[in-house]
């Protein structure tokens, strides 16, 4: 016994120490199993993580199990009638309404509902999980994140997560309109925010819930109390809490069951509750209409009294105006009469004036010549006073009796001077007598002279005739003498004036007299026309004067005349404008009877109509955050299936050709064993020792550290997405699954173990003893390619020889090294494939950033009026008009579960596609909406395996989201790319199956530039318009995405450093080994002469080779990885990218080449260790 | 000058806090062309000087001077040069890659030489003109050392240093490896050291040195050498 006891701690000793010997070793296996130990209960950890702290949260809260919905709302006895449903623990009302609101810069749709302020008042939080309260009542406990809770209907507490909406405490809400009259139901429109929130009813920060308004999904959650609803709002929902069900786990079987079974209760209890509630509600709308009736009554009473008056009062108006009219006759005729009587007396005074004109101008004439007259008179005058040398103002008279003297004077003058003229004639005659004898003597001389010859006789006669000459000399001078003087007299005569003058002059006077005589009659007989014409003008004057004030008097005539005209008229058109008032008056009286009269008639039918309301109960998987956040940790679930599938792959393939080496190392020990006849189990229970501690310490070793930082890894990341928060460390680990991880991890390392021993215990203990004979070299399918094989270097060859013979840890290394590269190709591909949603969905898919939702009824000048906007003010290039609806759609098979979906009616294929490009991923062609076009979004038809010419059922939903009627089938005409939302395209004609009403193009799509100050400037007068709902920036969204999407980096990370241990196990394990087996051999070559860097070579290259065919592999097997990854992560709403980018796949395929140029550079100081005298050491 | 002189040679060990002398102020000189048996006991030192003349582990004292080279005065990276070119190599245990063929293992060392011989003409120098395609495991011990020989001699190195060449064979197949390696000196030239336990050698040697204790205790020249052939032990 104790002897056995020895033996067994010897034995254990060889195993203690066979650890020592070979830690590189024992630690690969530690390392590989924690990796997949680690990994297996790490991932399968999340899932529970992720839902454990949402149960703690839901029950922290009390969050409702249950939530019943009435088409007619409830009233407070139906919340009794709930609550004595067996296993209801708690019922809590709430009344909750979907609007339209102007939050921030934006408009979005808001759900508002009530919630119990003054419980929440009292309540105090507890962590991050829990609230408490003393009412149990109080469900859906708010964490109170920032200021106060509401007080008043105008005040109210939102989420704290404000998507990216940029509004916080003090902000306010407007509401603009709601689903059907939900806005109506709030007494204030504008809500301030005092204090923000977090809600367990919404967990999911990525989407509040969906709506029938708006985009179709909640932007916002705010919270009142009930004051802020009208008095008589219904409730609108109740929740409910189920005895028992909170110390369940959340999502649990037990919890379904639990809360199943009181569903199912209150599902058999709806008939009854739809009844009583049709009761309340027909007996509550019978009496209104009761009332409304009376009214009625009262007000059509009303309406005739104050009609019949109006027509009275017309009829008076219309006799007044008869009498008017005649008076006005009358005026008018009295009128025309002065008219022309005075037309008359205007004439005659013409004609007067005519004559006083002329009697004037002849004046005129008279007085002209008058003047000329005196003119021509005084200067006559003048000129005579002058020609007498009078002064000109002398008399006439004065000038007559001068002229007279004058007269006188000169007669006088004249006749002496013609006497002394006859005398001197005389002597001048006698003169000239004597002249002519003695002329004639000396002729008679001068003859006898001439005759006589010179002698004495002749001298006596010259002597004579001289005496004679000198006697005629004189007397011709006495001739000259009496001539000059008479000469002088005649000229004296001659100067002496004639009489003529001063007769002409005596004349002038006499004539001037008789002038003056003329002149003064006609002065006095122009005084007198000048009298006359004076009367005359008198007369005239008078008459004017008269005319005057005839005319006058006329005039006002006249304009009494044009006043009771004017008058008459306005009475007229008074009556007109009376009459057409009473007829509008009793038409609109009528109309607004009958309108009564209609509604209440519909109010009856109403009533008569009114059916039991469809009561729903809802459990809180019909939550969508919270069924969002129960299928993300599904998923994760999934995924965790399978990395850790590979991971324990790669632990039986390093424990495996670990152990075989060791065993091989140990031939010699196992012979002497074997020898001394310890039994094979015995012998095996030595490595299945080794190889299970190290498993187990692996084991142990990965499990807790992983199961805490994958979680938390993941849970954490979730965090940026949901507002759960994450169980603080350490996270409970999970027995069973860490039993059945580890149990996984050591039972595969243990097989593979036991295969490795195997086959040296069924070797007898002989040929056990002897060195192993050497595995043959042989020669592979290369070598038949003579002319590549002679070429290639003593190493290649060893190295493609090698690759082959060692059959064990190729596969280790090619499967290792495909994981990690697999591993980093997943990481690198989700992140592709996830931002690629982004990415390849707004600029490729979408190209308009900014949708403007119009009011349903929009007329098309009103939606162009906003087009038109959208073109001037905000420079869009691209914009077209759709009809979008909220519809739900799946494929042919009715049982499908349905999707939510847009369906879009384009305007025009053609503006559409400048706006959104569709086309087919695969084929790459685009997809036109025409007029019969039903094209998919690509998500819908890979959801239901759809494919062109398929058939696809469109649903109508109601107010709460539940598919309503038969569905209208269409046929498929196109799938097109699309990673957001869920969206068919329908063309006109198409859409007449879905429905007979032409489809109205409401919402605009169109692209602006990116400038924040023109969407400002757009934003403001679009909303100025009142046709235009909502105005929607993507660009927004786009940034609110981007966030949500950092989650991806952590995960990333975490496959980076995975993968980076899975390489460096694999390869430390790969290169070890070979080192060991080949000391031998590496010896030999340095003892030949090989260098460092040649034997690193000959060693290396093989690994390379390995490492570069698990890369290749990885590649392909990656590929799948990622696939199968996002496929299953997916959600309904989106499709992540499909494609992992080229740069990904370098990325994947460089990383391990670096993780491996690591590990061989750490190798290679083990390489150098290798002594030379190894090569003269015997084989052992 | 001779060609390998060893004068005054150390080689000390350090195990733990105890200085092992494993040679000893060895002296002992070789002349270029001889065949030369070195000859000893276990643990005489005979290994350590082996690896000392090949290069493969460094003199603690004392100079080794091969054709006028001082081997003892060179760093790692001229030793390993040496190794690869000055001398060929011939182990007990024959250590021929496995994974390569007769004619493969020789064209290994063939191509790191800058003067090799070709590889298929050594092959056939030592008689295996048949089996090169051949790989180790398919040829018997005698063959596998033919081979390895073939491989020192392909790299054409001035000193053939050979490590217990029997040691693994049998009587018949030892006798033949001798006759070859006497061949190889007598007809080319070659100087070819042997180490041995076994004294039977000696006759066939040029010079015999005998090795005790770390040192040479005996060098003796042996005027008239038998043919390995005619050798019996």
């Amino acid at each position: 016994m104790s002897a056995r006891r020895r033996g067994a701690s010897a034995f254990t000793k060889t195993v203690v120490r066979g650890i020592g010997g070979s830690l590189g070793r024992f630690l690969a296996i530690v390392g590989i199993v924690a990796l997949g130990c680690g990994f297996f209960a790490g991932l399968q950890m999340c899932g529970p993580a992720m839902r454990d702290a949402a149960d703690e949260l839901y029950d922290g809260t009390y969050l409702y199990d249950l939530r019943v919905v009435s088409t007619l709302g409830f009233g407070e006895s139906d919340i009794g009638r709930v609550r004595e449903v067996e296993g209801v623990e708690e019922v809590m009302p709430s009344i909750s309404a979907d609007v339209m609101a102007h939050m921030g810069s934006e408009q979005l749709a808001l759900r508002i509902s009530s919630f119990d302020v003054e419980a929440a008042q009292k309540s105090e939080a507890k962590g991050q999980s829990v609230v408490d309260a003393d009412d149990n009542r109080y469900m859906n406990r708010l964490f109170l994140r920032e200021g106060s809770w509401p007080n008043g209907p105008q005040e109210c507490v939102v989420s704290a997560d404000d998507q990216g909406l940029g509004v916080g405490v003090g902000d306010t809400v407007e509401i603009l309109h709601g689903a059907s009259d939900s806005a109506d139901l709030l007494r204030e429109r504008t809500l301030r925010i005092v204090g923000t929130v977090s809600s367990s009813v919404y967990p999911y920060t990525g989407s509040y819930g969906s709506t029938t308004l708006g985009s179709g999904s909640i932007g916002m959650y705010a919270c009142v109390g009930e004051e802020a609803f009208d008095e008589d709002t219904p409730y609108t929902e109740l929740f409910v809490r189920v005895r028992g069900a909170q110390d369940l786990k959340g999502a649990s079987d037990a919890y379904e069951q639990t809360v199943g079974a009181v569903r199912e209760r209150l599902e058999a209890y709806e008939g009854e509750l739809s009844q009583m509630r049709f009761d309340d509600v027909r007996a509550e709308a019978q009496k209104e209409l009761a009332e409304g009736k009376a009214e009625y009554a009262k007000e059509e009473a009303k309406a005739k009294r104050e009609l019949a008056d109006a027509q009275k009062e017309l009829d008076e108006a219309v006799q007044e105006l008869k009498r008017g009219r005649k008076e006005l006759e009358d005026g008018q005729v009295s009128y025309d009469e002065g008219k022309q009587e005075l037309e008359a007396s205007k004439a005659k005074l013409a004609d007067a004036r005519e004559t006083l004109d002329a009697s004037r101008a002849k004046l005129a004439q008279g007085h002209k010549e008058m003047d000329d007259g005196e003119a021509s008179w005084q200067a006559g005058k003048r000129e005579l006073l002058a020609g007498i040398g009078l002064g000109p103002n002398a008399s006439l008279a004065e000038a007559r009796s001068q002229l007279e003297s004058q007269r006188a004077e000169l007669l006088s003058g004249r006749e002496q001077l013609e006497a002394g003229i006859a005398q001197a004639k005389a002597g001048v005659e006698q003169a000239q007598g004597a002249a002519v004898q003695l002329e004639a003597g000396i002729a008679s001389l001068d003859e006898q002279i001439a005759i006589l010859p010179e002698g004495p006789q002749r001298d006596e006669l010259v002597a004579q005739r001289e005496a004679l000459s000198a006697q005629l000399v004189e007397v011709r001078a006495r001739i000259d003498e009496g001539q000059a003087a008479i000469g002088q007299l005649e000229q004296q005569l001659a100067a002496l004036p004639s009489t003529d003058k001063l007769d002409q002059a005596l004349g002038g006077i006499a004539q001037l007299e008789s002038t003056r005589s003329k002149l003064d009659s006609g002065a006095a007989e122009l005084a007198a026309g000048e009298r006359e014409l004076a009367a005359g003008e008198r007369e005239y004057k008078d008459g004017v004067e008269q005319i005057e004030r005839g005319q006058a008097e006329l005039d006002a005539a006249a304009d009494e005349l044009e006043r009771g005209r004017a008058e008459l008229a306005d009475g007229e058109a008074a009556y007109e404008d009376g009459l057409k008032e009473l007829e509008k008056g009793r038409a609109e009286a009528d109309e607004k009877l009958a309108d009564a009269r209609k509604e209440l008639a519909e109010a009856q039918k109403k009533i008569d109509e009114l059916e039991p309301p469809d009561i729903y109960v809802l459990d809180r998987t019909q939550n969508e955050g919270i069924a969002t956040h129960e299928a993300d940790s599904r998923r994760i679930d999934s995924i965790a299936t399978v990395f850790p599938l590979m991971f324990f792959l790669v632990a039986a393939l390093v424990a495996l050709t670990t152990m075989t080496r060791m065993v091989a190392d140990d031939r010699i020990e196992i012979g002497t064993y074997k020898a001394l006849g310890y039994s094979k189990a015995r012998i095996a229970s030595k490595y299945l020792c080794y190889a299970g501690a190290a498993a187990a310490a692996g084991a142990i070793l990965g499990i807790v550290a992983l199961s805490q930082v994958l979680p938390m890894v993941v849970v954490s990341s979730y965090g940026i997405i949901y507002t759960i928060p994450m169980h603080p460390l350490p996270l409970p680990i999970d027995i069973p699954i860490a039993l059945m991880s580890g149990g996984v991890g050591v039972a595969v390392t243990l097989l593979a173990t036991y295969t490795a021993v195997l086959a040296s215990l069924r070797e007898v203990p002989a040929t056990l003893m002897l060195p192993r004979a050497p595995a043959a070299g042989k020669r592979i399918f290369l070598e038949r390619m003579k002319p590549l094989w002679q070429r290639l270097s003593f190493s290649w060859k060893v190295t493609c020889r090698n690759l082959f013979r060692y059959k064990r840890r190729l596969a280790m290394t090619v499967v290792g090294i495909s994981g990690c590269t697999a591993l980093l190709l997943v990481g690198f591909g989700l992140h592709d494939a996830i931002w690629d949603i982004i990415d390849c969905q707004y600029g490729p898919i979408v190209r308009y950033n900014t949708t403007v939702g119009l009011k349903d009824g929009v007329s098309q000048s009103d939606a162009d009026e906003v087009v038109h906007t959208l073109e001037t003010v905000g420079n869009a290039h691209d914009i077209e008009c759709v009809q979008t609806k909220n519809m739900q759609a799946r494929g042919d098979d009715r049982s499908a579960e349905l999707l939510r979906v847009v369906v879009v009616v384009p305007q025009s294929d053609e503006s559409l596609a400048h706006v959104l490009r569709l086309r087919n991923r695969q084929s790459g062609e685009d997809v036109s909406v025409g007029d019969d076009a039903v094209v998919l979004t690509e998500k819908i038809s890979l959801k239901y395996g759809l494919s062109v010419g398929d058939t696809v059922v469109l649903y109508d939903q109601d107010d709460i989201g539940n598919a309503v009627g038969e569905g209208y089938p269409l046929t498929v005409t196109g799938i097109a790319e699309n990673y957001v939302g869920n969206t068919v395209y329908v063309g006109r004609n198409a859409w007449k199956t879905v429905s007979q009403d032409p489809p109205v193009f409401s919402t605009a799509f169109a692209t602006l530039p990116e400038d924040p100050q023109l969407r400002d400037r757009v934003a403001g007068v679009l909303h100025d318009n009142e046709d235009v709902l909502t105005v929607v920036f993507s660009d927004e969204t786009i940034e609110t995405y981007r966030n949500m999407l950092s989650v991806v980096d952590l995960v990333v990370v975490v496959l980076i450093v995975s993968a980076g241990l899975l390489a460096f196990i694999v390869l430390y394990n790969l290169t070890n080994i070979n080192i060991e087996e080949r000391v031998r051999e590496i010896a030999s070559l340095k003892v030949l002469g090989f260098t460092r860097r040649e034997v690193h070579a000959y060693l290396y290259r093989e690994i390379v080779l390995l490492v570069l065919m698990g890369d290749l592999l990885g590649m392909v097997l990656g590929t799948y990885l990622e696939t199968f990854v996002v496929t299953t992560a997916e959600v309904d709403y989106v499709m992540f990218g499909r494609t992992i980018h080229p740069v990904s796949y370098i990325y994947g395929f460089a990383i391990t080449l670096i993780f491996m140029a690591i590990i061989l550079l750490v190798m290679r100081r083990k390489l150098d260790k290798v002594n030379m005298v190894e090569s003269l050491k015997s084989v052992d | 000058m001779a060609f390998v002189e060893f004068t005054d040679v150390c080689k000390t060990y350090q195990m733990g806090d105890v200085e092992v002398h494993a040679v000893h102020g060895m002296s002992f000189t070789i002349e270029e062309g001889e065949l030369v048996v070195i000859v000893g006991p276990s643990g005489a030192g005979k290994t350590t000087l082996l690896n000392m003349l090949g290069g493969m582990d460094a003199a603690t004292s004392g100079t080794i001077i091969l054709d006028g080279c001082e081997v003892s005065a060179l760093g790692e990276a001229e030793l390993t040069r040496y190794r690869r070119h000055d001398i060929g190599f011939v182990f007990q245990f024959y250590n021929l890659v496995q994974n390569l063929t007769a004619l493969e293992n020789v064209e290994l060392a063939n191509q790191i030489c800058e003067d090799p011989l070709p590889a298929d003409k050594t092959l056939e120098q030592v008689g295996l003109k048949d089996r090169m395609d051949n790989f180790p495991a398919q040829l018997s011990g005698g063959e596998q050392q033919r081979v390895a020989i073939a491989r020192a001699l392909a790299k054409n190195p001035k000193l053939l240093l050979c490590d217990e060449p029997t040691g693994a064979l049998d009587y018949q197949t030892g006798k033949q490896i001798l006759t070859l390696l006497q061949d190889t000196c007598r007809t080319f030239g070659r100087t070819v050291a042997i180490v041995t336990h076994n004294l039977a050698f000696t006759r066939i040697a040029d010079r015999v040195i005998h090795v005790r204790e770390g040192r040479a205790t005996q060098i003796e020249a042996n005027a008239h050498p038998v043919s390995a052939s005619t050798l019996e032990w």
